[in-house]
């Protein structure tokens, strides 16, 4: 998401975003609801089963991503639709740019799209003059607001009712309002004469299937396919981990990820989509492009960090990380936050700029615990950490003090001298501690434990 | 029986009440605690923020003071008997030598609630208790040693002490080691979390089976000026015997 | 499980999702059941291209031929998947899915004999090329973008009545 390669400010936007008490509500409202939700869908199903099965499938495909995505593009074209490979970003935004651009097109009408956040779609449209109405309610209000998502399924989950009716008043010239139902009204009828007056539309997938080269969209609202079933042309911007082989392998991952991502059994609408229409057919796009993007993931699944593609965008970790909790989406500054986002803004952004993200957990490992597809996710949070000390991106300080400690831990006698030390200093640092902080740390022992049971 | 006690360096350094409690604990079920000098730390702080070169140094030093031992090594620490458990042949995947020999220290590991459940047999502490407990379940303790049950177990046989279920107890309490040092405004929201959740128990004492998670607890309770108690739960069983 | 109860499965997950369930055994209890919801309400659609699309009757003035302007469609899904509640759409055969989509009440007639035990069977009964759309249709559309507050009927039908004939 980010072209900058500063280190992401973790702790300055944790610190601020603890300090916003609407904020904190509304997120810790949001992930008790769907942790409760997602416990009451799950209830009396097999889901040791499915996890497991799903995670095979998952690994299968990554064991063979290039054969893969070359099955999915054979038989999308042979059902009519124009497959592009995008290496990066910047190669998906000039893939989309040109076949609008080409066209002529100046307004999209867009559904929700992760890929189209990492790639950073839409200012580049924008920039070419090219209008994208964001048409999932969430994203509309994001999108009006000039912010980026805060939760990979709730994008707006941040703001609370009062700010939306506000924003809707001052944006759109609408009277005021905070009744949620009368909001939504008020995004409808705006949008539905976008969707109907709509050249083109651009949509995510969240799976593809290999044999029948189809994509799926899963959505509750409709905008999903008013968005790929009406306008005479659909680019769907897909990522190439989620591929899966076949039609047979798609009930498990159904019945997966709504229940992971909502507590739903399935959300409203289902689509699966293959190629164009057809003759003698009366829906669907007659032009359709598939960009399937990669931005390193080719090379990912090759690699010790492979487990993080299994990942099928459910934000269960989202809502059971306690970090995530209490400070939200935008603290973590990338396309993807909570668990799942600090590996993979590590991954995809580097080192360099994700780093401070890798202390953002206590690797209380509550996110493996929901995990529908059972990725590691403390294992690769570890094995980050420890890429991050030996790339020498830890505080220098920190690395004096690790030394320090490896002395002490492999010497008895330095380590009670230390304990000595420790002991006879403790009333003068207290006495010299400028943070009250200090008051609350525990008092080192008169005699330790080793001297009383000598 | 005989068993080696690992105190941890927490214990050792702050705690050291914990260690005797541990120690009057299980001698009153006919143990004989051995406390091997030169003990230091497990080497879970370097282990935590990623520092492999430096817990290995910790992990060699634990190796060779306990190899010299024999039988079960009793550790009254989640994270710290986890750390053995659980990641100390890791350190070494790429030395066979060591690795073996940490494998084989890491079968000798039980956490003391683990190890008075299952080894001792102990269901029944046949003690009596007395105030409301609360407790407050671990991360590596439950997620990666699957002990979950155990310390609930001796708590509800203390005859006389009420243990009252403690409100979204899964929840990490935000110490995580060096978490809360780096992150200091979001580990005191986790740890208000925590405290607010013992609160609605109105227990008159938390415990838990981690000095770390207690002492972060414990922090947090000082500075609301909350009203509980909070105590390793080797000294909340140790303290019931007469 | 016997074809009644697959039936009874359906019906019970299809009204889980606050999709409106009836069960009729003739045309005239189609109709009926059809005169009642669609009562007050606007426009209708119906592309009349299958049997039971023949056999709706739309009173005079009522019926409309353009499924956009069009307060209900009233169509016959392809089949339906007990496990999930869902109606299936295809756009097989010239079948318009989108009228469905655009209408405020989504009245789905389904075929008891079509209805699929659970999604394993409903994806294995697909061969060859599939067409352009498959839609899986569960209750009306919905979100809870706003502060998790569900609001029910967005862009899609608010309404989804199914009668299982």
């Amino acid at each position: 998401m980010s072209a900058s390669n500063k280190a992401i400010r973790f702790r300055e936007n944790a610190a601020r975003a603890v300090g916003d008490r609407a904020l904190r509500a509304a997120l810790s409202n949001a992930a008790g609801v769907f942790t409760v939700k997602r416990e009451e869908a799950f209830q009396s199903t097999p889901l040791e089963e499915w996890r497991e099965l799903a995670s095979q499938t998952r690994l299968e495909v990554l064991d063979d991503l290039g054969a893969y995505v070359d099955r999915f593009s054979e038989n999308a074209s042979k059902a009519g639709a124009r497959i592009h490979r995008a290496k990066d970003s910047a190669e998906a935004r000039t893939i989309i740019g040109g076949i609008l651009k080409e066209r002529g097109i100046q307004k999209v009408v867009k559904s929700k799209s992760m890929i189209s956040e990492e790639v950073n779609l839409n200012a580049d449209l924008l920039r070419d003059g090219i209008k994208v109405v964001e048409t999932d309610l969430g994203e509309y209000i994001i999108q009006i607001a000039g912010e980026h998502p805060s939760h990979i399924i709730v994008p707006a989950i941040h703001k609370d009712r009062r700010q939306v009716g506000r924003l809707f008043a001052q944006k759109l010239g609408c009277e005021y309002t905070e009744n949620p139902a009368a909001l939504t009204r008020i995004a409808k009828k705006v949008l539905r004469q976008e969707f109907l007056s709509a050249e083109a539309g651009i949509s995510g997938a969240n799976f593809a299937v290999a044999d029948t080269g189809s994509i799926v969209i899963f959505t509750n609202e409709g905008n999903g396919r008013m968005c790929t079933s009406l306008p005479p042309l659909h680019i769907a911007l897909t990522s190439i981990e989620k591929i899966v082989p076949s039609l047979a392998d798609l009930p498990t991952f159904i019945r997966l990820l709504p229940r992971s991502a909502t507590g739903q059994v399935i959300t409203s609408y289902m689509s699966l989509i293959t190629g164009t229409r057809k003759l003698g057919e009366a829906t669907g796009a007659s032009e359709l492009h598939i960009v399937l993007l990669d931005n390193g993931r080719s090379e990912i699944a090759r690699g010790e960090y492979r487990e993080m593609l299994k990942c099928i965008r459910c934000g269960a970790c989202l809502n059971a990380c306690p970090v995530y909790r209490n400070v939200g989406g935008h603290a973590y500054d990338s396309t993807y936050p909570g668990p799942m986002g600090i590996v993979l803004t590590v991954l995809f952004e580097g080192m360099d700029r994700g780093h401070p993200l890798l202390d953002a957990t206590t690797l209380c490992g509550a996110c493996a615990d929901v995990c529908p597809v059972k990725v590691p996710l403390p294992g690769l949070l570890r094995r980050l950490r420890e890429e991050r000390v030996v790339q020498g991106a830890t505080p220098k300080t920190e690395q004096v003090a690790m030394a320090g400690f490896a002395l002490l831990a492999a010497s008895p006698k330095l380590f009670r001298m230390a304990q000595a030390a420790v002991s006879a200093l403790w009333p003068i640092a207290r006495k010299m501690a400028t943070g009250r902080g200090v008051d609350y740390f525990p008092v080192p022992a008169k005699k330790t434990l080793s001297r009383r049971l000598s | 029986m005989q068993v080696q006690l690992f105190s941890t360096c927490l214990i050792d350094t702050f705690f050291p009440e914990t260690g005797e409690a541990t120690v009057k604990l299980l001698s009153r079920f006919g143990v004989n605690v051995v406390y091997p000098r030169g003990q230091t730390c497990c080497g879970k702080p370097a282990d935590s923020g990623g520092y492999t070169r430096e817990s290995r140094k910790a992990a060699e030093h634990f190796i060779s003071v306990f190899e010299a031992t024999d039988g079960p090594i009793i550790i009254p620490s989640g994270s710290c008997a986890s750390m053995v458990k659980n990641h100390y042949p890791g350190l070494f995947r790429d030395d066979d030598r060591m690795r073996l020999k940490a494998e084989a220290i890491a079968g000798r590991v039980y956490e003391l609630t683990q190890f008075l459940v299952h080894v001792l047999r102990v269901h029944e502490v046949g003690l009596k208790g007395k105030g409301r407990l609360t407790y407050h379940p671990s991360c590596q303790l439950t997620r990666e040693l699957g002990v979950r049950e155990e310390p609930l177990q001796l708590l509800h046989s203390l005859k006389g002490a009420e243990v009252i279920p403690l409100p979204n107890a899964d929840r990490c309490c935000g110490f995580g080691g060096i978490f809360s040092a780096k992150l200091p405004e979001v580990a005191a929201c986790m740890a208000d979390e925590k405290v607010d959740n013992i609160l609605q128990t109105g227990a008159d004492t938390v415990t838990g089976c981690d000095h770390g998670c207690l002492m972060n607890i414990a922090a947090a309770a000082k500075r609301r000026g909350s009203p509980f108690q909070v105590k390793h739960i080797a000294s909340v069983l140790a303290e019931a015997i007469p | 499980m016997t074809r009644d109860d697959i039936v009874a499965l359906f019906i019970e997950n299809a009204a889980k999702a606050a999709a409106e369930m009836h069960r009729v055994r003739s045309n005239a209890e189609l109709n009926e059941v059809i005169s009642k919801t669609t009562r007050g309400q606007g426009p209708i659609y119906c592309p009349g291209m299958t049997r039971k699309e023949k056999a709706v009757i739309i009173p005079e003035g009522r019926r409309s031929e353009d499924s956009a302007a069009s307060t209900v469609c009233i169509d016959e899904a392809l089949g339906a998947i007990a496990e999930t509640g869902s109606i299936v759409l295809s756009s097989m055969g010239g079948k318009p899915v989108q009228a469905g989509l655009l209408a405020a009440h989504h009245i789905a007639i389904v075929s008891s004999e079509t209805i699929f035990e659970n999604l394993d069977q409903f994806f294995s009964s697909w061969e060859g090329m599939l067409p352009t759309n498959i839609t899986l249709e569960t209750g009306p559309s919905r979100t809870a973008d706003i502060e998790l507050t569900l609001t029910i009927g967005v862009h899609g039908p608010e309404r989804l009545s199914i009668i299982v004939f």
